[in-house]
C-alpha cells in the first residue's frame, strides 16, 4: 500500500468508529489537506493548521505541556484538532450531543496512528 | 498616546516574522510550524507572529499575518482594529510582485488604514530598490521603503515612515 492508501485506510476506520463524525480531515501541520472526506478540505485544513498552531503556542505558554487538542464548540456542533505527530493535524467535526468521550478516545488512538504513517 | 495596532503582511518569505523578530523589546508569540510544500524554508507561520515596541513614544503592537492564500481568514481577524500596515516583499523575487499587490488590495479593502510597502533584502543585490518597486506596484514613493529584515536599525524604518505618514 502507498502511504496515501494507508491514510485513506485509517480515515475509513476511523469514520467506522465514530459514524457520528461529519467530516474528517487529516492536514499537515502547514495547513494542506493530505486524506479527506469534508467537501470543504482546503479551508478546513488551514484553519486546523492555525487552531493548531495557536493551541501550541498556548499550551506552550502557560506550561500545559505539549498540546495534544484544540477544541470549538459551537451550539451546532464540535470542532475538534488533534496533533497527529510533528507533522500533521487531525480535524474532525461532529454534530452537538455526540459524545465527546468516546470521539477523544478514539480520535486520539488514531491521531497517533497517523503520526506513525505520516 | 493609545498603543497603535499594525499589521504586517506580504507573500511567503517576504520577512514577515523575521521583521516582528527582529523589533519586538518584548517576548514575541510565534506560530512557526513545518512547511510541507517547497518555500525556501523550513518553516512557515500558521497564525500570526506578535511583538510590541516603542518608537519615539509611540507603543506600538506589531500582528504579523501568515503569508500563504489559505490563510486569508487569519489575514481578516489580524486586519481587525489595525490602524496601520506595513506590507513586505521581497526585493530579489519579484515574482511575488503581483501577489504583493494583490493581498495590498484585498487587506486595504478590509480596512482601509495608512499603510507602508516594505522592500526586503536590500543588503543582498541583486535586488530591486524601493522606487522600482514602488513604480511596479503603482505606489507613489513615498509609501514604499527599501530594509534588511535582519537589522534593528533598518527594519524600523518602514515603521517610521507609516509614523510620519499617521501624523
Amino acid at each position: 500500500m502507498t502511504k496515501q492508501e494507508q491514510l485513506q485506510q485509517i480515515l475509513r476506520e476511523l469514520k467506522q468508529a465514530l459514524p457520528e463524525l461529519r467530516s474528517v480531515v487529516v492536514a499537515s501541520v502547514d495547513g494542506l489537506p493530505i486524506v479527506h472526506d469534508s467537501s470543504d478540505a482546503p479551508r478546513v485544513a488551514a484553519m486546523a493548521a492555525t487552531a493548531l498552531g495557536l493551541g501550541r503556542r498556548i499550551s506552550q505558554t502557560t506550561e500545559l505541556g505539549s498540546l495534544e487538542e484544540t477544541i470549538v464548540r459551537g451550539n451546532h456542533g464540535y470542532f475538534v484538532v488533534y496533533a497527529a505527530g510533528e507533522k500533521g493535524v487531525l480535524a474532525v467535526s461532529a454534530p452537538a450531543g455526540a459524545n465527546l468521550g468516546l470521539i477523544h478516545l478514539e480520535a486520539r488512538e488514531f491521531a497517533s496512528r497517523l503520526a506513525r504513517t505520516l | 498616546m493609545e498603543p497603535l495596532k499594525v499589521v504586517v503582511s506580504g507573500p511567503v518569505g517576504s520577512g514577515k516574522s523575521t521583521f516582528v523578530r527582529t523589533l519586538s523589546e518584548t517576548a514575541i508569540v510565534d506560530t512557526d510550524a513545518f512547511a510541507s510544500e517547497p518555500i525556501g524554508k523550513d518553516m512557515t507561520t500558521v497564525a500570526l507572529d506578535y511583538g510590541t515596541l516603542r518608537l519615539d513614544g509611540q507603543l506600538l503592537y506589531l500582528f504579523g499575518t501568515p503569508g500563504q492564500q489559505r490563510f486569508d481568514f487569519m489575514w481578516d481577524i489580524l486586519t481587525e482594529g489595525a490602524l496601520g500596515m506595513v506590507l513586505l516583499v521581497r526585493g530579489d523575487r519579484p515574482q511575488d510582485f503581483p501577489q504583493a499587490r494583490r493581498q495590498l488590495d484585498y487587506l486595504l479593502s478590509r480596512q482601509a488604514v495608512p499603510y507602508v510597502v516594505g522592500v526586503t533584502r536590500q543588503d543582498k543585490p541583486p535586488v530591486w530598490g524601493p522606487e522600482e518597486v514602488a513604480l511596479y506596484l503603482g505606489q507613489p514613493s513615498e509609501y514604499v521603503v527599501g530594509l534588511n529584515a535582519t537589522d534593528p536599525k533598518s527594519a524600523v524604518k518602514p515603521l517610521l515612515r507609516l509614523l510620519e505618514l499617521m501624523l
